[in-house]
């Protein structure tokens, strides 16, 4: 199976090849590992509500669009793939629009400006020209449903450093006393700069530290 | 066939899926669309006349008279009259709208016809741009504009930092083009319904 580069880290390289579900969760998380969607990532994760939301909002999107994508695959002429899948892409995303101006209007008054975003995403289009065009209809479905579940759960770990730093809460809820002064930078643009740079640091160190050891197993083992 | 016939044919047949995916839904959802934006314009309401119990929606006839509606039905400008518990007049609220930087912004404002002036401002749908021009809905400077703004002569939204008069908005540095969008519809609306409602003054405030 080929490798894909891929536009995010510019080092990342993509495989097909494993679980699609699970790497997209974890291995080749689209904001930890890809660095993808970032205009989201930063915007909406001043409260973990707002992420939640805008990741079950991107989550449906991606399953749906790469569905249909990947069922029409071999009848879409190379030259006009990247129109197609656009037109698909913001089909879904105007049906999300509809839907969530219909269930919930805190919710739609939050992300209202936002859910025009997903269909600019840049981790919804690179999808589906990276897999969703070429691998058949369940295996792009479980890659949406993987990319998007990772999507979330970054912006759900962002959202709740934003949050319980520049507000005092989760959810909502108040964690510490009155006498808690919040620290607001965190719910402003800058504080989403510094959060993902502190996640991102913590996933580097992580991964430098379990590389370290993997080699130190393999020289143990060799001795 | 053709590269270029398979071309058409392809596009031609996606857009018509996402064209009857999108107007399925558009139907399916517009009865519940137009419910949730009845409670946004009745929240919005009470938010602009603190202690308003009672509402009474007029809408704006051609002919320039004042006709009472049931709800979000009525095309145009519609005014929102608000009473207390005893039935006190306590202002209007009036829905503007113009476009954007990204789209329709709609909003409504509260106007005191004894000062004539809008004396309060609230953005209810918009599409403007994610930390620049949706400050409009939340920039609390931008806000105060907003206390007192005099609507007896026509409203202007002038650059940041420069406003000199009680009819001037002072933009939003870096969201001048929804700035003036603001200032716009204000200037349109006041200039259009304002007559209106001073028209009106003694039915408006006995609420019939």
């Amino acid at each position: 199976m080929s490798e894909i580069s891929c536009h995010g880290s510019g080092e990342t390289a993509i495989t097909a090849e494993g679980n699609p579900f699970r790497n997209g969760l974890w291995k080749q998380n689209p904001v930890f590992v890809m660095v993808l969607g970032m205009c989201p990532t930063l915007a909406i994760t001043n409260s973990v509500r707002n992420a939640v939301s805008m990741g079950l909002a991107t989550t449906f999107v991606m399953v749906c669009s790469y569905g249909l994508i990947s069922m029409i695959r071999t009848l879409i002429p190379k030259q006009v793939r990247i129109a197609t899948y656009i037109a698909i892409l913001a089909t879904a995303v105007t049906v999300v629009d509809y839907l969530v101006k219909a269930i919930s209007i805190p919710i739609y008054v939050a992300l209202g400006a936002y859910i025009p975003l997903i269909v600019s995403n840049c981790l919804t289009l690179e999808r589906a020209e990276a897999y969703a065009g070429k691998q058949p209809v369940i295996k792009s479905m479980l890659d949406g449903l993987g990319m998007g579940c990772g999507f979330t759960i970054a912006l759900i770990m962002l959202g709740a450093v934003r949050e319980v730093l520049g507000a005092g809460t989760f959810l909502g809820v108040h964690l510490f006393g009155s006498h808690f002064e919040p620290w607001v930078l965190f719910l402003l643009p800058p504080g989403g700069f510094i959060s993902l740079a502190m996640w991102l640091l913590v996933f580097a160190a992580w991964k430098e530290r379990s590389a370290k050891r993997a080699a130190a197993a393999q020289e143990e083992a060799a001795a | 066939m053709s590269t270029g016939t398979r071309m058409v044919r392809l596009l031609g047949t996606v857009s018509l899926l996402c064209g009857i995916l999108i107007v399925g839904t558009n139907l399916a959802t517009s009865s519940r669309i137009r419910h949730n934006q009845e409670i946004i314009m009745r929240d919005s309401v009470a938010e602009l006349l603190p202690g308003i119990q009672k509402q009474i929606i007029y809408a704006i006839e051609p002919s320039g008279e004042l006709k009472i509606v049931a709800g979000i039905e009525a095309g145009g400008p519609r005014l929102f009259a608000g009473y207390d518990g005893a039935g006190k007049f306590l202002g209007v609220v009036i829905e503007t709208s113009d476009r954007g930087y990204a789209d329709v912004i709609s909003a409504m404002y509260a106007y005191s016809i004894e000062k004539q002036a809008i004396t309060g401002f609230k953005v209810v749908d918009m599409r403007e741009t994610p930390g620049l021009g949706d400050r409009i809905r939340s920039d609390p400077e931008f806000e105060k504009n907003f206390e007192d703004l005099d609507a007896t002569h026509p409203i202007k939204t002038v650059k940041h930092g420069t406003k000199k008069n009680p009819w001037e908005i002072d933009a939003i540095s870096g969201a001048t083009i929804s700035s003036r969008a603001v200032g716009r519809m204000l200037a349109k609306s006041v200039e259009d319904v304002t007559p209106v409602v001073l028209k009106n003054r003694e039915r408006i405030e006995r609420g019939n």
